[in-house]
């Protein structure tokens, strides 16, 4: 009886599996083609230009968008949005790019440290991340920010540097488990040291988790730089950054509203790809546990 | 008490970096004094500055007096208008939270009934409505969120005002662009903490004993999921106090946020480190209470804590 059921069984679950799998790979493919080209317009930026973005007519100013001429129009001192948008993704993707690199640098760094030692380090490490992820970090960022001026690197740097206790806490929590695993205790029997087995076997096992924590975080460094940049503390005036063009299009809602469109339409669809890209690889890394487990 | 103890430290350990990383970054990025007067300072006043706050003593000693006016809540005078920082900002304390609860509120009531209407019976479609509500609005910050409202409700149909201080009204786009971004995280929070009620033992005990869904939903599965959610509030809370920082500035909010952004713009640092200290204080409070309430709704930790 068993084998008919058997029979029966299998080929649900297992095309159930295949289409999970699919969907997740799905959700992958589109959003890291989405990433993956606005990456390319932020570093071949001059090809997508139709004028120059800082080159500015004030003949032109305020125009509402056109086909014939500029895209999304026009702003207050007759830029063109379209353009000002691209140059825009440079800026956000770059920022958020650094921010994200070092803050999963420190993350990682105290995650791991705090996991795998096991004396007063550990205690004093958690105690550490709990604090920095009980606060707000953008007030934090916004405070050194104003020591340390704007701009990029300035800003960039700040932002990798408070953003990391989300990070540091999924990974502390991460290697807690892994370092009970069967072959990580082998290693340690077999005498190898505890600076090697971090690299050989717990950073490669923590590969999946962190690319997850790292396309969220990315996602939220693009909305704290460009709200930074909106307060006017980001960017210095006048570069063209997502932030700043909605910052510059609040005083013109009501005879421009499209100098609101293009950079809100930028960000949104950054934001939610970045989302997306998490999403599709914490469903990928889900669905290859249950197969494991399975 | 031994909660509050922990708690205690840790507003102890964050002020402590904060303010030490503020004298650092003051003392490394040139002559602190010239940067506190501001820009097209006269030198005496430079001079009285230097005089005043001690800059030429050594660093150690600068640091200790430091340490000690912050221990006597003593920030200095603003920049900007001379009054001592803290009262000055103090002042601007009740409408923030005024807003912050108002956005809570509202959130809670939209966001908890929406959620638990999506966790009670999770079908396909449902959980399609929750994933593709939670993607968009993740995908939106607030501060766009607010502008699009204004853009809507005050400048296409002037419904709304969008600038505080013109009555009652002025109240409804800073709090709905509140709670828009609340919303959620809370809704998915909740969704999840309550399917997971209807997998546990004793909710299938209840269920098999013959518990009506209403009973089953408001008896066993409500109680156990917003336990769950109320740290989440705390947390969201704690966010509002960031978070608000833009939206009120979008829409001219007299509050904390405002307050900072416009210091900030003046370099004004004594109102800056007033600021920052009393939203530090402000999140102290707020995870104390969630400590509290959570010993006061779940009895399992009442009894571990005794």
């Amino acid at each position: 009886m068993s084998q008919e059921l058997k029979d029966q069984v299998t080929p649900i679950t297992r095309r159930k599996m295949f289409q999970s799998k699919n969907k997740s790979l799905l959700t992958l493919r589109i959003s890291a083609s989405i990433l993956g080209f606005l990456f390319i317009v932020a570093l071949f930026q001059p090809f997508f230009y139709t004028a120059d973005p800082a080159a500015s007519d004030l003949s032109l100013r305020l125009q509402s968008p056109s086909l014939g001429g500029a895209l999304l129009g026009t702003d207050a001192l007759g830029q063109d949005v379209y353009s000002r948008v691209i140059a825009g993704f440079r800026w956000s993707l770059g920022i958020g790019t650094v921010g994200t690199l070092l803050g999963c640098f420190i993350g990682i760094t105290l995650g791991v440290s705090a996991a795998w030692n096991r004396k007063r380090l550990r205690i004093v490490l958690s105690r550490v991340i709990d604090i920095g992820i009980s606060f707000p970090y953008l007030i934090i960022a916004v405070t050194i920010v104003t020591v340390v001026g704007r701009g990029f690197w300035p800003l960039a740097l700040t932002l990798g540097l408070v953003c990391w206790p989300t990070i540091a806490r999924v990974v502390y929590a991460e290697t807690l488990t892994l370092r009970e695993r069967e072959y990580v205790t082998a290693a340690r029997l077999f005498g190898i040291g505890s600076i090697r087995s971090i690299f050989t076997h717990i950073l490669p096992a923590l590969r999946p988790t962190i690319q997850v924590v790292a396309a969220f975080t990315f996602a939220e460094l693009l909305i704290a730089e460009s709200g930074l940049s909106f307060l006017g503390l980001g960017a210095p005036l006048g570069t063209p950054t997502w932030g700043n063009m909605l910052n510059e299009s609040r005083l013109y809602m009501e005879s421009a509203p499209w100098m609101m469109f293009g950079p809100v339409t930028a960000i949104i669809l950054a934001i939610f790809a970045a989302n997306l890209l998490g999403e599709g690889l914490n469903a990928r890394e889900q669905s290859r546990s249950t197969r494991v487990s399975q | 008490m031994k909660a509050v103890g922990s708690r205690l430290l840790q507003l102890v350990v964050l002020l402590g970096t904060i303010s030490t990383t503020l004298f650092l970054l003051l003392r490394l990025s040139g002559d602190p004094a010239i940067l506190l007067a501001g820009e097209g300072a006269s030198p005496e006043t430079i001079d009285a500055i230097r005089a005043d706050y001690g800059f030429d003593k050594s660093l150690l000693q600068q640091y200790l007096m430091f340490l000690w006016d912050i221990v006597r809540l003593d920030f200095g005078r603003s920049l900007v208008n001379s009054q001592p920082a803290l009262g000055f900002v103090l002042q601007y304390l009740p409408s923030t939270l005024h807003l912050t609860f108002l956005a809570v509120f509202f959130n809670s009531i939209i966001a908890i009934p929406a959620g638990v209407w999506l966790g009670a019976k999770p079908t396909q479609r449902r959980r399609k409505i929750l994933s593709t509500v939670v993607s968009v609005a993740q995908g939106t910050p607030a501060y766009v969120i607010g502008l699009l409202l204004i853009q809507i409700f005050s400048v296409w149909l002037g419904w709304l005002p969008s600038i505080a201080g013109t009555g009652t009204w002025a109240w409804v786009l800073p709090t709905a662009t509140l709670s828009f971004a609340l919303a959620p995280n809370l809704i998915r929070v909740v969704a999840a903490s309550v399917e997971d009620t209807t997998r546990q033992d004793y909710y299938r005990t209840a269920k098999a004993n013959g518990a009506a869904p209403n009973v089953l939903l408001i008896k066993h599965s409500l109680p156990n999921a917003l336990l769950s959610t109320t740290s989440l509030l705390g947390a969201q809370f704690a966010f509002l106090l960031s978070g608000a920082l833009i939206t009120e500035y979008i829409f001219a909010w007299p509050g904390l946020g405002l307050i900072l952004v416009q210091s900030i713009t003046n370099l004004d640092f004594p109102t800056i480190q007033a600021t920052v200290f009393v939203v530090a204080y402000l999140v102290f409070i707020v995870n104390l209470l969630m400590d509290q309430v959570f010993r006061l709704a779940d009895p399992r930790l009442r009894r571990s804590q005794l």
